[in-house]
């Protein structure tokens, strides 16, 4: 009894230290850290589905393989990032959980046979997260690491080619325009690469982090950072053109039809600019029935017309905007965080949640009625 | 849970940061020191608590040997004395208390600066003061330090980062000693093995807490014990010149 009395204190200092991690949320167990990707190829959709990749029938989102078939028995961490497929491979990445206390979590690339989902090969040696997916051209796999790092591996064998280190993480997926990578670092640099061997050509500086891809048009490539502006910057020589200021970060891509740019900053703005000139067109402010601010992480897309534009928010809504003056056509609520980009097809919208019931929705695009739903595998925290 | 604290302490880490060269070290070191402020006069009453608890010591030793055997009677003489004293002996608690809220908001402050979470970056986008001077893009800080990711806990593949977790445990283990009452050899009492299993479980917490969070915080920890130490002697010297004795 007196030993119990002796030792109250100290175990009453664990029992709270224990408790108060829970509470701010940091105790173990899987957990999704980032917004899920998904890549539609033909009927297919490729969807990260947190504890697994799988893949859907575009028509009737019934699933077909899975990738590891049961994560409730073979537990490889959280799959995140947008898969990357070409015709024979799914590429994805996850960060399987450290084995013991002092144990470090392995970030591993996995190729993926894409009629199967049979592992092809993998790839562990990057010391950081993967959050945004990569980019397959002409026999590589080139994406970015928290580690700072560009990687470029081989595609057939997963052996690595060359690596480029920045500054800071890279949370950015690389776009490859013929032999040269433009890819973004959080150390606010944007970087052009030769494909090849991986070394720079130019870099353009601005005063906050590049986290998205940048979109094409002619030779000037348009991308938003985190100083609230996006940039207008000629491809060639990684000069400045331009920049168009908003009232927060451009987290998402851009989206780039005819002469225009569309653009959503994370406080819900929703900006229409000439691609030419930077001047404004319009700007539609989201906001929710309590006329507050819709956070949007993800970038606009358009439909194949470029009439719609559409936008999905953290509250969980999806917008379909008039491309030609911003007004508010249709908006769907859904339950859970809409993080990542829309994916359109035809006449159908696809949507993606996280912390929801429904993991990826099928829609309209003309009214954003139902087609199907896919429920997450497994729940997340 | 504790963003209502995270937000403003990941600000004021912004606004540190552009003064302070862009240095995150710089950043949470002043903001340490600011805290510390904060809680001086909690942590200065602790620590006279203590010293006096040490004076003491030689009057709590006759009780305990006179009321050897009855320990009811031991606790009630204990108290008296505390009570004419003005002595709390449970006063070492409260600044660790008031300090739990802080360590968790400062967990979450430094995981929105040095983000390895994509949605917590995300989160605190909404939320970054703007009108604060030179703010704007700032996030995420350099995250940097001898090596080291401040923004990651340690792990093997920067070995080294181990080494902040154990200067912690020093530190916090130093601090603890001495402001932990000296007892002699056959001093069986619950005070006093309380306060020998607190010497060493408060750092073994400390050291807990810096394994499994952003390496940041263990400096944090590390310049808070040394602000403790220095200022533990600071008092020390103030009483010594009174004509006090230090403790052995």
């Amino acid at each position: 009894m007196n030993r119990f009395r002796t030792w109250r204190w100290p175990i009453g200092l664990v029992i709270l230290t224990v408790l108060l991690l829970g509470a701010s949320g940091c105790a173990g167990g899987v957990r999704a850290t980032s917004w899920t990707g998904m890549t539609l190829v033909g009927e297919r959709l490729y969807v990260a589905d947190v504890e697994r990749v799988v893949v859907l029938d575009a028509t009737s989102g019934e699933p077909g393989w899975g990738f590891p078939e049961d994560p409730q028995e073979t537990r490889l961490g959280a799959f995140q990032i947008t898969p990357a497929v070409d015709e024979k491979r799914v590429i994805v990445a996850s960060q399987v959980p450290p084995a013991g206390f002092l144990g470090s979590p392995q970030n591993i690339v996995w190729a993926l046979d894409s009629n199967t989902g049979e592992e092809l090969w993998r790839f562990d040696e990057a010391s950081g997260e993967y959050v945004e997916g990569g980019a397959i051209a002409q026999g590589l796999f080139l994406v970015g690491n928290s580690d700072g790092n560009v990687y470029a591996l081989d595609v057939d064998s997963g052996t690595r080619r060359w690596v480029f280190e920045t500054g800071h993480r890279v949370w950015a997926t690389p776009l490859i325009v013929s032999d040269t990578v433009y890819i973004g670092s959080m150390d606010r640099h944007l970087y052009a690469l030769n494909l090849s061997d991986g070394v720079k050509r130019w870099d353009f500086h601005a005063q906050g982090a590049f986290a998205s891809t940048p979109a094409l048009r002619g030779d000037t490539l348009y991308i938003g950072a985190f100083d609230d502006r996006f940039y207008a910057i000629d491809a060639r020589t990684g000069t400045e053109r331009w920049h168009f200021s908003g009232q927060n970060w451009f987290w998402g891509n851009l989206a780039v039809h005819d002469n225009v740019v569309y653009a959503a900053d994370v406080d819900g703005n929703v900006y229409a600019v000439d691609a030419e000139s930077g001047q404004q067109i319009w700007h539609q402010a989201l906001v929710d029935d309590r006329r507050q601010n819709e956070p949007v992480r993800a970038g606009p897309v358009l439909s194949e017309d470029g009439s719609r534009l559409f936008v999905g928010t953290q509250n969980g809504t999806l917008y379909a905007l008039d491309a030609a003056d911003g007004f508010v056509v249709w908006s769907q609520d859904s339950e859970g965080q809409m993080l990542s980009q829309p994916v359109v097809d035809g006449s159908v919208v696809y949507e993606m949640l996280i912390y929801g019931s429904y993991r990826v929705r099928a829609r309209h695009v003309d009214n954003g009625r139902e087609i199907w739903v896919y429920q997450p595998t497994v729940e997340e925290e | 849970m504790f963003d209502f604290l995270a937000y403003p302490l990941a600000n004021l880490i912004l606004l540190l940061y552009t003064w302070l060269g862009h240095s995150t070290v710089a950043a949470i070191a002043a903001l340490t020191l600011l805290i510390n402020l904060l809680v001086l006069p909690l942590t200065l009453s602790q620590q006279r608590s203590a010293r006096k608890l040490q004076e003491f010591q030689p009057q709590i030793e006759k009780l305990q040997k006179k009321y050897a055997n009855d320990k009811e009677r031991l606790a009630q003489e204990q108290m008296k004395l505390y009570r004419q004293a003005g002595i709390n002996p449970m006063g070492g608690c409260l600044p660790l208390l008031i300090q739990l809220p802080i360590w968790f908001g400062l967990i979450g402050a430094i995981r929105y600066c040095l983000p390895t979470s994509p949605l917590s970056v995300f989160q605190f986008s909404q939320h970054i003061y703007k009108w604060l001077p030179g703010v704007v893009g700032l996030v995420p800080l350099n995250s940097t330090f001898l090596g080291m990711d401040l923004g990651r806990p340690p792990s093997m593949d920067q070995w080294w980062s181990y080494s902040l977790p154990i200067l912690v445990f020093a530190t916090s283990w130093f601090q603890q000693k001495l402001m932990t009452p000296p007892s002699s050899g056959d001093d069986q009492s619950q005070a006093a093995m309380m306060n020998q299993q607190m010497q060493i479980m408060m750092p073994l917490m400390m050291m807990f807490f810096t394994l499994q969070y952003a390496t940041g915080l263990s400096i944090y920890f590390v310049i808070s014990s040394l602000i403790r130490i220095a200022q533990y002697y600071l008092i020390d010297r103030q009483n010594g010149s009174k004509g006090h004795s230090r403790r052995k």
